[in-house]
């Protein structure tokens, strides 16, 4: 049984007290440029999803707490939680670094952005 | 012209017998749900004019006024508690302060069932349908935390240090009835240390 912690409200609890809501940081095309999404970027965001293994960032809700999303990394190979953060946010910077495959390749413009400000 | 009257969910059940602990439902109950930011200072402001006090920040709290309780619910959610009988001038109240912020008032007494659960081993009862450690110090008198209880979603307030009231949702209350009165049959009592009882 996984232990969850909930950024929002403190609360910590077991899995069934809170729900998986699927990976992370998938950005709907509409919703960037609405006139030119291609059939494969919409394919990309309905369907494709990363399965690593290893650190993983994936969204969860506290079901039954304050029922906010949040934001958390865990490590698909020890189960073990790495990090919670706010839905509208990044993981923490070392979280970013060590990221790999798919993972690294969209943090890598995130930790330039983050770098120069 | 139909009249309008209130039947309590559970007004069908018989008292219990035979538990370990005392259970009743509270059927006089008025309840009025609150949403708006707490970072709103002209709604909290409103709020604690209608209300006489703050609606409590921290997670898992609540306050209380005469018989007027604040339960938090979320970080922009609360529960307000007091007599039925007071509920809709309340909630017309709040509404008409509330007027001018962004936020939402609707009266939820007949929304939920109330289950008064009194009595030495209600945290362990309690714990049977839960994964929550509810002997640990994280719920002393006045904490409310929102929880799975026996696989449905419940309000947990801890009125005092034997007393708890679970709030379900009013088409689950004869399930969590159902529930107690499995899991708090005086046989079935659990004692954490030491001998068990034996089950009948």
């Amino acid at each position: 049984m996984l232990v969850v912690h909930c950024p929002v409200c403190g609360a910590e609890g077991d899995e069934t007290d809170f729900h998986g809501g699927g990976q992370a940081h998938v950005r709907r095309p509409a919703t960037h440029d609405p006139v030119n999404v291609s059939d494969e970027a919409q394919r990309d965001y309905l369907f494709i999803r990363h399965n690593p293994k290893g650190l993983h960032f994936e969204r969860w809700r506290c079901d039954r707490g304050c029922g906010k999303w949040f934001h958390a990394a865990r490590d698909t190979v020890t189960m073990e939680f790495k990090a919670f953060y706010g839905i509208t946010e990044l993981p923490p910077r070392e979280l970013m670094e060590q990221a790999t495959g798919e993972w690294a390749t969209y943090f890598k413009d995130k930790l330039k952005a983050e770098a120069k400000s | 012209m139909s009249e309008l009257y209130v039947e309590s969910p559970l007004a069908h059940r018989e008292a219990p017998q035979g538990l370990s602990i005392e259970l009743r439902e509270i059927t006089d109950r008025g309840m009025i749900d609150v949403r708006g930011s707490a970072s709103d200072k002209k709604f909290m402001a409103a709020a604690k004019k209608v209300l006489g006090i703050d609606l409590p920040k921290a997670s898992r709290t609540s306050v209380s006024w005469g018989d007027v309780k604040a339960l938090w619910l979320s970080i922009d959610q609360w529960l307000i508690l007091c007599s039925r009988a007071k509920a809709v001038e309340l909630a017309a109240t709040l509404k008409t302060e509330l007027g001018g912020t962004h936020s939402l008032i609707v009266d939820v007494s007949d929304m939920r069932a109330v289950l008064r659960l009194e009595g030495e081993g209600v945290r362990e009862v309690l714990l049977k349908g839960s994964s929550l450690d509810l002997l640990s110090d994280d719920y002393t008198p006045g904490t409310v935390r929102r929880m799975r209880y026996a696989e449905i979603a419940a309000l947990l307030h801890v009125v005092e240090d034997t007393v708890f009231d679970v709030y379900v949702f009013r088409s689950y209350a004869d399930y969590a009835w159902d529930f107690i009165l499995a899991t708090a049959r005086a046989p079935a009592k659990v004692t954490l240390f030491g001998a068990q009882s034996t089950p009948i």
